[in-house]
């Protein structure tokens, strides 16, 4: 009836009187990467923990598959794979024992332990003790996990938390690869949008328990205008001059800036400087980057 | 559903000294009866328990046993538990398709299934205590399986407390020392009316009927799982 696999209506959470989470409304499609982005402690895994059914919305309702979750959790969960900020695992057994636990709950048949530890490449690891494995293969072994009920949709919550950028590219690239491969519809978590950048089809981004941008990732790069910056000798002088002549330029007391960047008026801005005998040292073109506009959507508060 | 979470629970305490803790308790109650009849076989056996040697050793196993139980029981609440506490793995585990009614009463059933292993290990190692003391092969097992099994029956309040208070608390610190002072209390408790839960297990009542005390403990049992239960259904998960 409607193309949201996973949909929030109105989804809050007090915590001592805070609303955590406020009024969301979170939309994935399927077959979306979708990356659900904030600053630390804005509510991010107080959502996911909801869509989980760790934690009961406070006002709100959820939907996943189309079935309302308070009402047919166990269906929804069966087939829904998740992992929650740092692994969950059992040091003292190994892999295949730490998939079993999983497997007999979720009644998979046994193979599948062997094609998840293939996925993530931990075959040749999987009869050593969890205990030993370092934080990225703890984090394969936790997405293997995930993977095990072979779930329609994957929850991660800052799956690449910790990790050095060898294992995190790796945990990208496994990541981008499951809807092809997979058909899997993934929501991904993380304060860091160059992360979420590489991969997502779709971003949410949140910010003190608030949604403020949900839309494709082309939207979002859409906000990043380019502008000219030009610096000339008598730069207050030359802004005058060029506003004079009907010429579009700003001028903040440091820089002289160009918001529309046509080469036909960059031509002619060049053009009058020159005629004006201003010296022109450089005329370059600035480039906001999304981490520059995350930084403006969610108030400049955010760590990246 | 919960044959197959017993069996996930049973896999996960591979390798985790808790069936060492399971043998060490039995081992400790019989090896220590052992010790007493071997040191005091003259007395005990020629003077005290003269006319009924089998119902002096059994009594002495239950005196032992009960207080062993206590803290036993106590000290696998907390390890069972403290299983998903390490790495933090109640997000994991209650994010499968399974009710958390299906989780709870799985590592109750699990502490259960232990202690009931342990308390056949009592009973076991009673019978060839007593042979190997030479009491003969007129064992009395009516004697002996009630003399094991009631007061395990009596003291199920005590797990499903331990149980509750273990998975609650991240910190095991708080429910073990209250499993060690009913440990301590347990042993005092002949001194409390029968409406006091540390005595059920002892199976002492006024009435002399020691299934008023397996009721008593069977029914508050029920009771005190129900009670952990609906806590635990409600809680939101760290």
């Amino acid at each position: 009836m409607n193309e949201w696999i996973l949909e929030t209506n109105g989804l809050s959470k007090q915590l001592g009187g805070r609303a955590v989470v406020n009024q969301l409304n979170l939309q994935v499609k399927q077959g979306d990467i979708y990356g659900f982005l904030g600053p630390n402690g804005a509510g991010k895994t107080t959502t996911i923990r909801m869509l989980l059914g760790l934690a009961k919305p406070s006002v709100g309702s959820i939907r996943i598959f189309g079935k309302d979750l308070r009402k047919e959790r166990l269906s929804i969960l069966r087939k829904v794979g998740s992992l929650v900020e740092y692994p969950s695992y059992y040091g003292h057994l190994n892999a295949i024992d730490n998939l079993e636990t999983v497997r007999r709950l979720l009644d998979v048949p046994r193979s599948r332990i062997s094609e998840v530890l293939e996925i993530v490449r931990l075959t040749k690891d999987a009869k050593r003790a969890v205990k030993g494995y370092s934080l990225g293969m703890k984090q394969r072994l936790g997405i293997a996990t995930a993977l095990l009920g072979q779930p329609d949709l994957l929850i991660l919550d800052e799956p690449t938390n910790g990790l050095d950028p060898a294992g995190i590219q790796e945990i990208r690239e496994l990541i981008k690869s499951m809807p092809r491969e997979h058909g899997v519809t993934i929501l991904i978590s993380s304060h860091l949008l160059a992360e979420i950048e590489q991969m997502a089809t779709r971003v949410g981004i949140i910010t003190k328990g608030q949604m403020i941008f949900q839309d494709s990732i082309e939207a979002l790069r859409r906000q990043a205008k380019p502008t000219i910056r030009i610096s000339v000798s008598r730069p207050e002088e030359a802004w005058r001059m060029l506003l004079a002549k009907g010429l579009p330029v700003d001028w903040d007391q440091t820089r002289l800036t160009v918001g529309e960047v046509s080469d036909r008026t960059v031509a002619s801005i060049v053009a009058a400087l020159v005629q004006q005998d201003h010296d022109v040292y450089r005329v370059e073109e600035e480039r906001v980057s999304l981490e520059d506009i995350f930084l403006e959507i969610t108030g400049g508060e955010g760590s990246l | 559903m919960s044959l197959r979470i017993l069996s996930a629970e049973l896999l996960k305490i591979r390798r985790k000294f808790i069936w060492f803790l399971i043998f060490l308790g039995p081992i400790g109650v019989v090896g220590l009866q052992a010790v007493n009849f071997g040191l005091r076989y003259d007395y005990l056996v020629g003077k005290v328990y003269r006319d009924d040697l089998w119902g002096g050793l059994i009594e002495n196993v239950t005196i032992l046993m009960v207080p062993t139980l206590f803290i036993g029981l106590a000290i696998l609440a907390s390890m069972v538990a403290g299983i998903e506490h390490q790495t933090n793995s109640w997000k994991q585990t209650l994010a499968l398709p399974v009710t958390r009614t299906q989780v709870f009463t799985g590592k109750f059933l699990l502490n259960l299934l232990l202690l009931l292993v342990s308390t056949t290990l009592v009973a076991a190692g009673t019978i060839v205590l007593g042979i190997v003391l030479g009491f003969g092969t007129g064992i009395p097992y009516g004697v002996l399986l009630k003399a094991c099994y009631y007061p395990f029956l009596a003291i199920v309040p005590f797990i499903a407390l331990q149980n509750w208070l273990s998975v609650t608390f991240q910190n095991q610190a708080f429910p073990l020392t209250v499993g060690i002072a009913g440990m301590v209390v347990s042993m005092f408790s002949i001194r409390f009316g029968d409406w006091f839960p540390w005595k059920w297990p002892y199976l002492i009542n006024a009435a002399k009927e020691p299934l008023y005390s397996v009721a008593c403990g069977l029914a508050f049992g029920l009771v005190v799982l129900a009670a952990g239960l609906a806590h635990f259904v409600r809680k939101d998960v760290k």
